[in-house]
C-alpha cells in the first residue's frame, strides 16, 4: 500500500521540486499532498490521519511552519503524524524550540532528492504504525 | 544542484517564474525606499515586505544550487535588516544606494540562472557591503546568520524611532471589527430606549438616560474618529512608486514624460490605498502609450517634447478626489461617437459626458481599433470597475488636441459609511448618503409617465424613477402608494427610487459580501442594523447603469 | 489501516426535511441555530435564500431544500439553521427540524438506489440504516460547491 505524504511550503518551486523527488525511486508510487499555506497545510492534516510525513517549511508568510506545530501539539491533532521541519538555517535554539513543538526532525534546504529518500526510509524504520 | 542535471533543467523554468518577478520587485523596492528616506516620508513596512521575498528567492536559489544569487539575496537580507533597525546608520543614505544596486544585480543573477550566475560580481558586491557594516560601525547582527527569524508577527519598537510603533494592520482590522460591533450595540441601545421613552413618557431618570446616551454616541464617534485615523495612511505610499515605473514606460515608448504629484500627503484608508495602485498604474500607462504624442508630434503642435502628466489628490467632505491630467492628444468625440454606433449603441440623444463615459465601457474599450480612435487603449472598463468596486466613481474631461482629465471620486473608507436606511415592503436597505441627493415626499401628481417609464420634475430636471420594490425583486406591486422617493445620484446621473419609509441616518459598519451570494448586481455590502437585522447596503453606481424597469 | 479505529462507525447529525431524514458528518457542523431575520439579498443566486446575523458576523443561509429539489416550505417553531463549515466557508442551511446526533455503523451505510434519479440524488452520498430509520446521507461538499462555481438548479 504506497504511503502518502504532506508537504507544505509557500514555494511553488520546492513543491514541483516535491513533486518530482516523489515520483522517483523507491518513492515512486506515494500518494502526495501539498499545502501552500500554513492554514491549508493544518486542514490537510486534519483530513489525513493515515500520513506517513508531514514535511513543513518553517518560514511562511502568515501562519509559519513553527506555529503550526505548537497549534497541533495544543490542539492534539494527529499526534503520531510524524513532522519533520524544513528550513534554510537553524541555531540550536530554533531546533529546541522546533523539537519542543513536536517537531520529528529537522530537513536543511537545501535538499537532494537523496536526503528525502533517507529521511523517509528512517521515519518509516521508525514507526510502526506505518506499513512500509 | 548542477546545471546538467535534469533536475536543474526541469525546474529552472519554475525557479524564473517565481523568482524574476519577485527580484524585480526588490529592485523596485528599493528605488522607491531610497526615495522615501529621501523625503522623509513613511516607509509603512516596506522593507518588512521586501525581507519577505528576499528571503524566498534566497531560499529557492539554494534549492536550485545557484550560489551566486543565494549569497547576494542574503547579504541583501543582512543590510535591509541593519538598515531597518532604529537609529539606523547616519551614512544611511549610502546604505539605500548599495541596496538599490543591490536589487538591481539580483535581477541580472536571477535572470542568469540558466547559467549559474556570476559568482564574482557577487563576492564583490558582498565585500561592499560587509565593508558599509563596518563602517557604521554598529554592534551589529552579525553578517552571514541572523538566528531565528520568523515572518510572521508584529512587532514593537519601545526605543527610538520617535513614538512610531509597527503594528500587524490585521490587528487593526480587529480594532474595526470590535467598534462596529459597539456601533451596533450602540444603536440597539438607542432603539430600545426610544421604545421605554415612548412607554414611559417623561420622568427624571428618562432624562437622565437620554443625556447618558447622548453622551455615548459622541464618545462612540470620537472613537471611531481615532480607529479611522490609526488606518490612514498618506497617498504618497502609491503615489511613491509611479516615477519609476513611468520612467520605464515613456523609455519603451520612445517618449519623454514628466510626473508631477502633488497632495500626497492626503489620508486614505490603508484597505482603500491597497487596491488604488493597480488602476492608477493602468491610468497612467494609458495615458503615456496613448495620450502623449511622441515627441516629433508634439513639437508640430507647439508643445513642448516632453508631455506631462499631474496626478493630484485633495480630500473633499468625507471623499478624496483624485485627478489625474495629461497635456496630450485628447479623445476624439466624434470617432468615439461613430465606434458607438457601429456597436450598436443608441447614442443619439446622450450628452458629451455620456459619450466620453463611452470608453470605460467594456466590449467598447477593447475593440481593438478603439485605441487609436479614442486615444486611450484596452483596460478602462477594469479601472472603472476596481474604481467602482472601492465605492468610488471614476469621470473624464477631454481638451481635443490639449490633453485629458480622469478624476476619481474615493471615499475615504471602506469601513464605516454613513447611510441612509429606508425600507421597502418591510426589507431595509442602506443607502451611502455620499449618493443620496435628496429625499422627497411624493406626490402623485408629479409623477409622470413618458414612454411607459416613470419619471418625475425634480430641481427642474426629468429625472427617472423606479418603484424600490421592483428594483429590489421584493415581488409584487406595492398595496399601497410609496411615500418617498429617495433621489439617488452617482456619476452625474440620477434616479428617484421609491420607497415606504425612511428610517433616518446611520453609521453603518460595512460587512462585505460572503461569495457565496456571488456578484449581486445593486448590492456592494451588507450591515447589521440596530436591531439585529441584516440590511443590504445599495450601489448607487450600479443600479443608475441599469435600464430602468418598467 | 494505520489509525484505525477511526472509521468504523459514522458520527452525525441528522434532520429532517419533508419527513425524510438527513444526516451531515458532525466534523462539518458547527452549531445549530432558531432561525431569526433571514433578509433577503436582491438578486443572489438561486438557493439562497439570503442572510442573516450569527452574533454579528453576516452568515449566508442556502435554501437546501430546492437544492434537493423539493419545494421551499414555510418557516416553523421547528425550522433551525445548521451553520456547516465546508470549502473553508462558513454557511447555514435551512431545515425543517433538527433531529439529533447519532452514530451510525460504517456497515450499515449503502449506496443510493441507481433506480432513483431525482435532481439532488447527486448529492447522497448513501444511506444509513439507524435502529428502524434511513438516514440520507448529504454529501455537503458537492450540494455546496465552492463559491466561484456556478450552482446551477
Amino acid at each position: 500500500m504506497p504511503n502518502s505524504f504532506l508537504v507544505v511550503d509557500d514555494s511553488k518551486l520546492v513543491h514541483r521540486m516535491y513533486r518530482l523527488i516523489f515520483s522517483r525511486g523507491n518513492l515512486a508510487g506515494s500518494t502526495v499532498y501539498h499545502a501552500n499555506d500554513g492554514r491549508e497545510g493544518y486542514s490537510m492534516l486534519a483530513a489525513h490521519p493515515e500520513l506517513s510525513l508531514v514535511l513543513l517549511d518553517l518560514n511562511m508568510p502568515q501562519i509559519n511552519g513553527l506555529e503550526l506545530l505548537i497549534r497541533r501539539q495544543a490542539e492534539r491533532l494527529h499526534l503520531h503524524v510524524p513532522i519533520v521541519l524544513v528550513t534554510t538555517e537553524t541555531t540550536a535554539g530554533d531546533e529546541l524550540r522546533g523539537r519542543a513543538a513536536g517537531a520529528w526532525d529537522y530537513l536543511r534546504k537545501p535538499f537532494q532528492p537523496s536526503d528525502v529518500e533517507s529521511l523517509v526510509a528512517r521515519v518509516l524504520a521508525a514507526s510502526p504504525a506505518a506499513s512500509a | 544542484m548542477r546545471r546538467d542535471d535534469g533536475v536543474f533543467r526541469e525546474l529552472i523554468d519554475d525557479y524564473l517564474v517565481e523568482c524574476l518577478p519577485l527580484a524585480e520587485r526588490v529592485a523596485d523596492g528599493f528605488v522607491e525606499l531610497e526615495r522615501r528616506r529621501r523625503e522623509g516620508a513613511s516607509e509603512d513596512g516596506l522593507l518588512a515586505s521586501l525581507q519577505g521575498m528576499l528571503h524566498t528567492v534566497k531560499g529557492n536559489s539554494a534549492m536550485m544550487g545557484l550560489a551566486p544569487a543565494q549569497e547576494l539575496a542574503h547579504a541583501l537580507e543582512d543590510l535591509s535588516a541593519l538598515l531597518g533597525r532604529d537609529g539606523a546608520p547616519e551614512s544611511e543614505g549610502g546604505g539605500a544606494a548599495l541596496l538599490v544596486a543591490g536589487g538591481g544585480l539580483l535581477v541580472e543573477q536571477v535572470r542568469a540562472a540558466a547559467e549559474g550566475g556570476d559568482p564574482g560580481r557577487t563576492a564583490e558586491f558582498v565585500a561592499q557591503v560587509h565593508a558599509f557594516a563596518a563602517r557604521t560601525s554598529e554592534p551589529t547582527v552579525p553578517l552571514g546568520r541572523r538566528g531565528g527569524e520568523r515572518r510572521s508577527a508584529p512587532e514593537t519598537r519601545p526605543e527610538g524611532a520617535a513614538n512610531v510603533v509597527r503594528v500587524d494592520f490585521r490587528r487593526l482590522d480587529a480594532m474595526l471589527e470590535v467598534l462596529g460591533e459597539g456601533l451596533i450595540e450602540h444603536s440597539a441601545v438607542v432603539e430600545a430606549f426610544r421604545r421605554v421613552a415612548r412607554r414611559g413618557g417623561a420622568g427624571e431618570e428618562i432624562g437622565d438616560l437620554d443625556r447618558a446616551i447622548v453622551a455615548m454616541e459622541k464618545t462612540m464617534k470620537r472613537l471611531e474618529a481615532v480607529v479611522m485615523e490609526t488606518r490612514l495612511l498618506p497617498i504618497s505610499t502609491v503615489f511613491g512608486r509611479f516615477p519609476r515605473q513611468l520612467r520605464d514606460i515613456a523609455h519603451s515608448q520612445r517618449k519623454r514624460v514628466r510626473l508631477v504629484v502633488s497632495g500626497g500627503e492626503t489620508s486614505l484608508d490603508k484597505a482603500v490605498l491597497d487596491r488604488l495602485g493597480e488602476p492608477l498604474l493602468h491610468l497612467l500607462n494609458n495615458a503615456v502609450v496613448h495620450g502623449i504624442e511622441d515627441p516629433d508630434e508634439r513639437l508640430r503642435a507647439g508643445k513642448p517634447e516632453e508631455g506631462t502628466l499631474e496626478l493630484s489628490a485633495a480630500s473633499q467632505s468625507g471623499r478624496v478626489i483624485i485627478h489625474l491630467t495629461d497635456d496630450g492628444r485628447g479623445l476624439d468625440e466624434t470617432k468615439i461617437l461613430a465606434e458607438a454606433e457601429s456597436l450598436g449603441l443608441d447614442v443619439r440623444s446622450a450628452d458629451p459626458a455620456r459619450i466620453r463615459a463611452l470608453i470605460f465601457l467594456p466590449g467598447f474599450s477593447t475593440a481593438a481599433q478603439v485605441s487609436q480612435l479614442a486615444g486611450r487603449g484596452v483596460g478602462l472598463d477594469v479601472v472603472a470597475g476596481s474604481i467602482r468596486g472601492l465605492g468610488g466613481t471614476i469621470e473624464v474631461e477631454s481638451r481635443p488636441g490639449r490633453g485629458v482629465t480622469f478624476v476619481l471620486d474615493l471615499p475615504l473608507t471602506l469601513a464605516v459609511v454613513r447611510s441612509l436606511i429606508v425600507e421597502v415592503d418591510r426589507e431595509r436597505y442602506a443607502v451611502p448618503i455620499s449618493q443620496v441627493a435628496e429625499t422627497v415626499r411624493t406626490e402623485p401628481e408629479a409623477m409622470r409617465q413618458i414612454n411607459g417609464r416613470g419619471v418625475t420634475l425634480w430641481r427642474g430636471d426629468l429625472i427617472p424613477v423606479s418603484d424600490g420594490g421592483a428594483l429590489l425583486g421584493t415581488g409584487g406591486r406595492p398595496a399601497a402608494p410609496r411615500r418617498f422617493f429617495v433621489v439617488i445620484s452617482s456619476g452625474g446621473r440620477r434616479r428617484g427610487v421609491l420607497v415606504d419609509r425612511l428610517m433616518g441616518h446611520q453609521d453603518v459598519v460595512v460587512k462585505g459580501l460572503d461569495r457565496t451570494l456571488g456578484r449581486p448586481e445593486m448590492v456592494s455590502g451588507t450591515t447589521i442594523l440596530g436591531d439585529g437585522r441584516v440590511a443590504c447596503i445599495l450601489d448607487a453606481a450600479r443600479i443608475l447603469e441599469r435600464e430602468v424597469p418598467a | 489501516m494505520s489509525g484505525g479505529g477511526f472509521a468504523r462507525e459514522l458520527h452525525l447529525l441528522t434532520f429532517a426535511l419533508d419527513r425524510e431524514e438527513y444526516g451531515v458528518p458532525v466534523g462539518q457542523v458547527r452549531e445549530v441555530i432558531r432561525v431569526s431575520e433571514i433578509t433577503r439579498v436582491p438578486h443572489a443566486p438561486a438557493h439562497v435564500r439570503g442572510v442573516t446575523n450569527l452574533r454579528g458576523r453576516i452568515l449566508p443561509v442556502v435554501e437546501i431544500r430546492t437544492r434537493l429539489g423539493l419545494q421551499p416550505a414555510a418557516i416553523t417553531g421547528r425550522s433551525r439553521i445548521v451553520v456547516v463549515e465546508v470549502h473553508d466557508r462558513v454557511l447555514g442551511i435551512l431545515v425543517d427540524a433538527v433531529l439529533q446526533v447519532t452514530k451510525v455503523p460504517l456497515e450499515s451505510v449503502t449506496p443510493p438506489p441507481a433506480e432513483v434519479v431525482s435532481p439532488g440524488s447527486d448529492f447522497i452520498g448513501g444511506v444509513a440504516r439507524a435502529s428502524s430509520r434511513l438516514v440520507m446521507l448529504l454529501e455537503l461538499e458537492k450540494a455546496l460547491p465552492p463559491p466561484d462555481t456556478e450552482l446551477s438548479p
